[in-house]
C-alpha cells in the first residue's frame, strides 16, 4: 500500500484510459495490455470527477485539497481526510501513480 | 454567492455490459484505448457481419500500426454519413480509400471510407467462450470478392438452405 503524502504530486496512470463520456467519467484498465469491456471499470461521482481533474501531474496533494476548499466553501481540513481517502483507493487499485519521485 | 455542495467522493466498479453507452461513446473509448497503441475488446452488436461475427460475440480491435489494411480484412470505422461506430469488412481498395461492406448486408456498401476514418482492425472474434477462426483467416479474400459481387449474401442463404435439408433427412 503506497503512503499518500500530503506534499506528494498525484497522476493518472499510464495503465488506464479514462474519458468523460456523456458526463460520466469512465476508466479502463488496460490489463495485461488490452481494453477489456469485459472487464470492471471505474467511475467517479462529481466530487470524484473533480478531484480527479485536479490530480493532474502538477499540483501536490495539499494544492488539490486547497483548490476544492476554495470551489466548496469549506475548510481544508474538513475535506482533506476524503481527499486522500480516494487517493489511496486509486493508488491501491494502480489507477493513479505518485508522480513525484519521478 | 452559492457554492456546490462537498459531497464525499465515491468510486465505484462497475461492469461495461451495465453500461449503456451509445455508439458514438463506444466510438470515443474505443479511440483512446487504440490511440495508446493497446487492442480494445467489446461485444458486438447487430447482425450485419453474420454468420462471422453474431450478435454478442466478443470482438477484439487492434491498432493499425502501420500495417496497411488488405483487403477482406475487418475494420472498425468512423461510418461518414452516419458519424458512428461500424464493424465491417473491407471489400476494395481506391486510392487512400477503402470501399467497405456488411458480410449480411444486401444491396448497400458503406462507401469509400477513409483511412482517416479506419480506427482498427478485427483481430479475434470469440463465442460462447471459444475462438471463431473463419473469416479473418485468408478465406477472407473470397468473402470480400464475394461480398463486392453481391454473392455472398445468396451463397449463404444457399448453404443454410443446404444445411437444414440435410439435418432433416439425417433426423429422418
Amino acid at each position: 500500500m503506497t503512503e499518500i503524502i500530503s506534499g506528494n504530486i498525484f497522476a493518472p496512470s499510464d495503465d488506464i484510459v479514462a474519458r468523460e463520456i456523456e458526463g460520466e467519467l469512465i476508466i479502463v484498465p488496460l490489463v495485461a495490455g488490452i481494453g477489456d469491456m469485459e472487464d470492471e471499470l471505474f467511475t467517479l461521482n462529481e466530487t470524484g470527477k473533480e478531484i480527479w481533474r485536479l490530480l493532474n501531474g502538477k499540483n501536490t496533494l495539499d494544492e488539490v485539497v486547497v483548490a476544492l476548499s476554495s470551489k466548496y466553501n469549506a475548510q481544508p481540513g474538513e475535506i482533506e481526510e476524503d481527499v486522500v481517502g480516494l487517493v489511496q483507493e486509486l493508488t491501491n487499485r494502480r489507477i493513479l501513480i505518485d508522480v513525484s519521485q519521478i | 454567492m452559492t457554492f456546490p455542495k462537498f459531497e464525499r467522493p465515491q468510486f465505484q466498479v462497475i461492469r461495461a455490459d451495465t453500461l449503456p453507452l451509445s455508439s458514438e461513446a463506444l466510438l470515443d473509448l474505443m479511440s483512446a484505448v487504440l490511440t495508446k497503441g493497446v487492442p480494445f475488446r467489446f461485444y458486438a452488436k447487430g447482425w450485419s457481419m453474420a454468420p462471422f461475427i453474431k450478435d454478442g460475440d466478443v470482438i477484439t480491435i487492434s491498432p493499425l500500426k502501420s500495417k496497411p489494411v488488405t483487403v477482406g480484412e475487418v475494420l472498425a470505422f468512423r461510418h461518414p454519413q452516419l458519424e458512428k461506430l461500424v464493424v465491417h469488412r473491407s471489400i476494395a481498395k481506391q486510392g487512400a480509400a477503402v470501399l467497405i461492406r456488411g458480410d449480411h448486408v444486401e444491396n448497400y456498401a458503406d462507401g469509400l471510407v477513409p483511412m482517416d476514418d479506419i480506427i482498427g482492425r478485427v483481430t479475434k472474434i470469440e463465442r460462447n467462450k471459444r475462438q471463431i477462426w473463419i473469416g479473418l483467416g485468408p478465406e477472407r479474400y473470397m468473402i470480400a470478392w464475394l461480398s463486392r459481387f453481391n454473392l455472398l449474401i445468396p451463397l449463404y442463404n444457399w448453404l443454410s438452405k443446404f444445411t437444414r435439408c440435410r439435418g432433416r433427412k439425417k433426423n429422418a
